[in-house]
């Protein structure tokens, strides 16, 4: 009885050490909560917050690109796209068999995107197939429960409304790529579209618009319960371009079975009337995401379809050049225009001899008559007497071997060469042989089209040169508050108007005189004038065969009306032969649409006839086209 | 009989008694919150009828003298083990562990009744071990009463629920006075083994065993479960959201909400408060229960008291830590208010031992 007691005394000692445990155990509970409820409350809260509400972006409709006449060129369609949010994804693999079992997509692209989606946090929805058909969207939401990882996102699809016309101006779009995402400060996201090359990429800020945001309350299955608040998208501006949609699918189709490129600017402007760069692309197969042949295909063809040659490819000037040599040589007072050279079918410099696209020879030329020939020993004497310096001025002059500004991305300068540029690049004193070479147009000089578009603005209009351009007009969709271009010249080589006269008036005879080199591309009623050029791509010594990939290429440079000029047009065809028959006839077509004149040419009106010089034609003449730039405002 | 009990009202126990019925009560209003506008919408009533059974259960318990059952005791044991054995190779899965019994509409779990029954076990062993220090063949005996049951569920397989007997042999080895020496032995015995046998395995057999202790884990992976319940816990504050008002809960971020996380759950919507409440109802229930032991007339009052109140307050301490992260997830419901028949009736027929026990500490028969 008494060990009972003892033993009770020592179980209760025990009781008593439990009962101070369990009371130490629950304050330090109470401990752990106050530290997690009361200390790190607000840190909690706003986790729980962030739990609960989802911001979930509004793209902004992108703003739709239209020619100066309004016609729409690019705009929006409504695609549907696959979403995988992976966070809901049972096993990866299961999802890919059903996207490749049931919606038949390829394999690889699947397979590449599922992986891709694998860099980003599971909470993320990830693209993995766009532009869905309607049957594929129906399967999709009907197979739901099975595969809730799937979702069905509704964009909208850039619609490039005209194809492959004006594609390298108008440029595409495409997924933004990771430099682009991490470079932009606005913070474009994986899988945001984002505009490449073209005027796509130039007004990509103008274009995109804002994008707004909704902040949803969803459950722990991402499924939104309700709305808490919405700031709108701001939509991108509509943009009017410069293009004439009519000029410039009339050179589109001159150039479907031939390589290289055409320009119309507005000579007064700057304007961008049609920009051709052949072969091109169509740029809806990069919002259609390019397959993997169409890329191949793409990026295999020889005469690389996505490059922009009006901009991108610097060729020899050939012939065309000439015209810019007299111009530069009267401004400089070191030709006398009435001078005659004789050309005996060829010349001789510096022990060396040089041909005359003529083997019998033009006889005595003076310099309006060697502009409307073409004739090459007047410019290899002309530029005997000028030298590669006084060459090189004259081509800057007329702004080229420099970037002419345009509105387009990659634009390449071209190349005028000098003694100092010999020295500095070439590492070797400049051949003096060479610079008779350039004086016609060949040797080292290389101009882009645009190039030539701008200079023979310049020399049009009085010596100024336009910066070529794209943007015309912008429109903000809500507001109608509108932008648009200011019109920028940079100061050329100014000249007498008379004297300009003489260069004019010899570009006028080659259409227009009988014996001009593009006599037959005349337009009848219209006074336009123009020079051709054919650019050497294997020197006539050579002895490689002028065929093919030798094959000389044609230009083309003209403007009209003479006396008040309201278009430029430079035509280039790689390795097309001569500009005469190659180059000039697109030319003739855009001056009779622009200028509605019929298509049979007769014969020249007054020969000889110097429009520009005539004071009162000049004062009669209308006031300069503005009309496009009035429309904008 | 009825006459005595009801004129004998003031010897059952307020403050266990109170404590009880406050944190079903409370049970009841956060299961209706936790399950509010779902497709568990209904369960606070089933809760609730749940409770009125546990109820029944407690007051029987007390009126049913706890010698009689101490005397019993065994083939009570034995008889409780059976439901176990038979789950073990007829049992169907639910949630991939074989550990419930359907009859009509409600599902029991056999283990939880078992738990009861060891409790009585054990307290009738120490009623005639009175040594003043453990002797071996109580040891043995004691680890057979406990380790038996444990198995059976271990195997269902129920980590969770095998380790709520784990309490059982705690107390029956310090209030049956273990020497320290052997703590000490044990101690070693434990982590050398768990030690070598984590060296020795490969890793995929780890993650077998880890996949056959704790099959939910990784249904959502419990690394998910533990940081939205902290958030809710966190989220709530000092005054919580407001009942019925927890994001966490309300939006469904919170894994099982209604049975093993309803702590999580009152925590965000009465906060700090409410946590105090719950916390501080069970310590007013478990302390009082150790008064009562000291009190009992017998020591098997004593150790019976202790083995169903030590029970409690594993689940309590394990369910509270794992609510914020400081034990891992277990699947230990927290008793009265968890969601959950088994738990709520069998923790009411354990409560309604300890007020037996009270209740016939003056009695002579």
């Amino acid at each position: 009885m008494l060990r009972v007691r003892e033993n009770r005394r020592e179980l209760s000692r025990r009781v008593e050490i439990a009962r101070i445990a369990v009371g130490t155990v629950f304050a330090l509970l109470a401990i752990a909560y106050w530290f997690i409820q009361i200390v790190r409350g607000e840190y909690y809260f706003a986790l729980s917050e962030n739990n609960r509400i989802r911001s979930v972006k509004i793209t902004a409709p992108r703003g739709y690109i239209f020619d100066r006449g309004g016609v729409a060129l690019v705009e929006n369609e409504p695609a549907y796209n696959l979403q995988l949010y992976r966070r809901e994804a049972k096993n990866l693999s299961g999802s890919e068999e059903f996207a490749v079992g049931v919606l038949r997509l390829p394999p690889e692209q699947v397979h590449a995107r599922v992986e891709r989606a694998l860099r980003y946090p599971e909470f993320v929805a990830v693209p993995i197939a766009e532009n869905l058909g309607l049957e594929e969207v129906a399967t999709i939401e009907a197979r739901a429960p099975e595969h809730p990882e799937f979702a069905v996102a509704v964009s909208q699809r850039r619609l490039y409304a005209h194809g492959v016309v004006a594609a390298h101006a108008l440029g595409y779009l495409a997924e933004a790529t990771a430099d682009q995402i991490k470079a932009s400060p606005d913070g474009y996201a994986m899988g945001d579209w984002i505009g490449q090359k073209g005027i796509e990429a130039t007004y990509e800020p103008l274009l995109a618009g804002v994008n707004g945001e909704r902040r949803v309350v969803v459950d722990s299955h991402g499924r939104e319960i309700a709305e808490q608040n919405q700031i709108p998208a701001r939509p991108g501006q509509n943009l009017f371009v410069t293009i004439d949609l009519g000029l410039q699918r009339i050179a589109e189709e001159y150039f479907r079975e031939r390589v290289g490129s055409a320009v119309v600017l507005d000579p007064k402007t700057g304007e961008i009337l049609a920009l051709v760069s052949s072969p091109s692309y169509d740029p809806n197969w990069f919002t259609r995401r390019v397959t993997g042949p169409e890329w191949s295909g793409l990026l295999s063809d020889p005469h690389h379809p996505l490059q922009n040659r009006a901009i991108q490819n610097a060729f020899s000037p050939g012939s065309t050049f000439k015209v810019f040599l007299a111009y530069g040589a009267l401004a400089l007072g070191l030709v006398d225009p009435e001078a005659r050279t004789f050309c005996p079918g060829h010349a001789t410099f510096y022990g060396r001899t040089f041909r005359c696209h003529k083997k019998e020879g033009h006889g005595w030329v003076n310099l309006r008559d060697a502009i409307k020939v073409s004739c090459d020993v007047y410019f290899y004497n002309l530029g005997h007497r000028l030298g590669i310096d006084r060459i090189a001025e004259i081509a800057r002059g007329f702004g080229f071997g420099e970037q002419t500004g345009v509105d387009l991305q990659f634009e390449k300068s071209g190349l005028v060469p000098s003694e100092d540029w010999a020295l500095t690049k070439r590492h070797a004193r400049w051949y003096p042989s060479e610079t008779i070479s350039v004086a016609i147009g060949q040797g080292p000089v290389l101009v882009t089209p645009l190039q030539l578009a701008r200079a023979l603005s310049a020399l049009a209009e009085g010596g100024r040169l336009p910066t070529p351009h794209l943007f015309f007009a912008s429109q903000d969709s809500r507001t109608g508050a509108r932008l648009r271009y200011t019109v920028e010249t940079k100061p050329g080589i100014p000249l007498a108007a008379e004297k300009a006269a003489i260069v004019k008036n010899g570009m006028w005879a080659v259409l227009n005189e009988p014996g001009g080199t593009a006599y037959l591309s005349r337009v009848a009623g219209l006074d336009a004038a123009g020079k051709t050029g054919t650019a050497q791509v294997v020197g006539h010594e050579s002895g490689v065969s002028a065929r093919g990939q030798y094959e000389d290429h044609a230009w083309f440079i003209g403007f009209a009306p003479v006396e008040d000029p309201q278009m430029v047009v430079v035509v280039f065809v790689e390795n097309g032969g001569h500009g005469s028959a190659v180059a000039a006839p697109l030319a003739k077509r855009l001056f009779e649409y622009r200028f509605g004149k019929k298509t049979e040419p007769p014969p020249p009106s007054a020969p000889g006839l110097v429009r520009a010089s005539n004071p009162a034609r000049k004062a009669l003449a209308p006031a300069p086209d503005r009309l496009p730039r009035a429309e904008a405002q | 009989m009825i006459a005595r009990v009801l004129s004998a009202r003031s010897r059952f126990d307020p403050m266990v008694l109170g404590s009880a019925l406050s944190l079903s009560l409370l049970g009841i209003l956060f299961v209706a919150s936790a399950t509010a506008g779902g497709r568990l919408a209904g369960l606070a009533a089933r809760q609730g009828i749940w409770v009125v059974a546990g109820i029944g259960l407690m007051f029987a318990a007390v009126l049913f003298d706890y010698r009689v059952l101490l005397k019993i005791s065994f083939p009570i044991y034995c008889a409780s083990l059976v439901p176990l054995l038979y789950l073990l190779f007829f049992g169907e899965r639910i949630a991939n562990v074989k550990s419930w019994i359907r009859f009509g509409g409600f599902q029991f779990q056999p283990a939880e009744l078992a738990k009861i029954s060891t409790a009585l076990l054990l307290a009738y062993l120490f009623e005639n071990e009175d040594d003043g220090r453990l002797r071996p063949a109580a040891f043995v005996k004691l680890g057979a009463i406990v380790g038996i049951p444990f198995l059976l569920v271990f195997l269902q397989p129920d980590l969770g629920l095998a380790l709520t007997f784990l309490p059982l042999l705690g107390v029956g080895l310090y209030f049956g006075a273990m020497p320290w020496k052997w703590w000490l032995v044990m101690f070693l015995i434990v982590v050398l083994f768990c030690g070598g046998a984590w060296f020795l395995l490969k890793d995929y057999q780890k993650q077998r065993i880890g996949t056959f202790l704790n099959p939910e884990q990784d249904l959502l992976g419990s690394g998910y479960q533990v940081r939205q319940s902290k958030i809710a816990v966190g989220s709530g504050g000092f005054f919580g959201k407001g009942f019925r008002s927890g994001t966490q809960s309300q939006l469904r971020f919170l894994p099982v909400q209604h049975t093993d996380f309803i702590l999580a759950v009152i925590a965000e919507e009465w906060g700090f408060l409410g946590v105090i409440l719950v916390l501080g109802l069970f310590a007013a229930l478990l302390l009082r229960a150790l008064t009562l032991a000291q009190a009992a007339r017998d020591r098997g009052g004593v150790f019976l008291i202790l083995a169903l109140a030590g029970m409690i307050f594993f689940s309590v301490l394990v369910n509270a830590s794992m609510m914020i992260g400081l034990l891992p997830t277990t699947g230990i419901p927290l008793p009265l208010v968890s969601y959950g028949g088994s738990s709520v009736a069998t923790t009411f027929l354990a409560i309604g031992l300890i007020l037996g026990v009270e209740y016939r500490r003056f009695a002579n028969a």
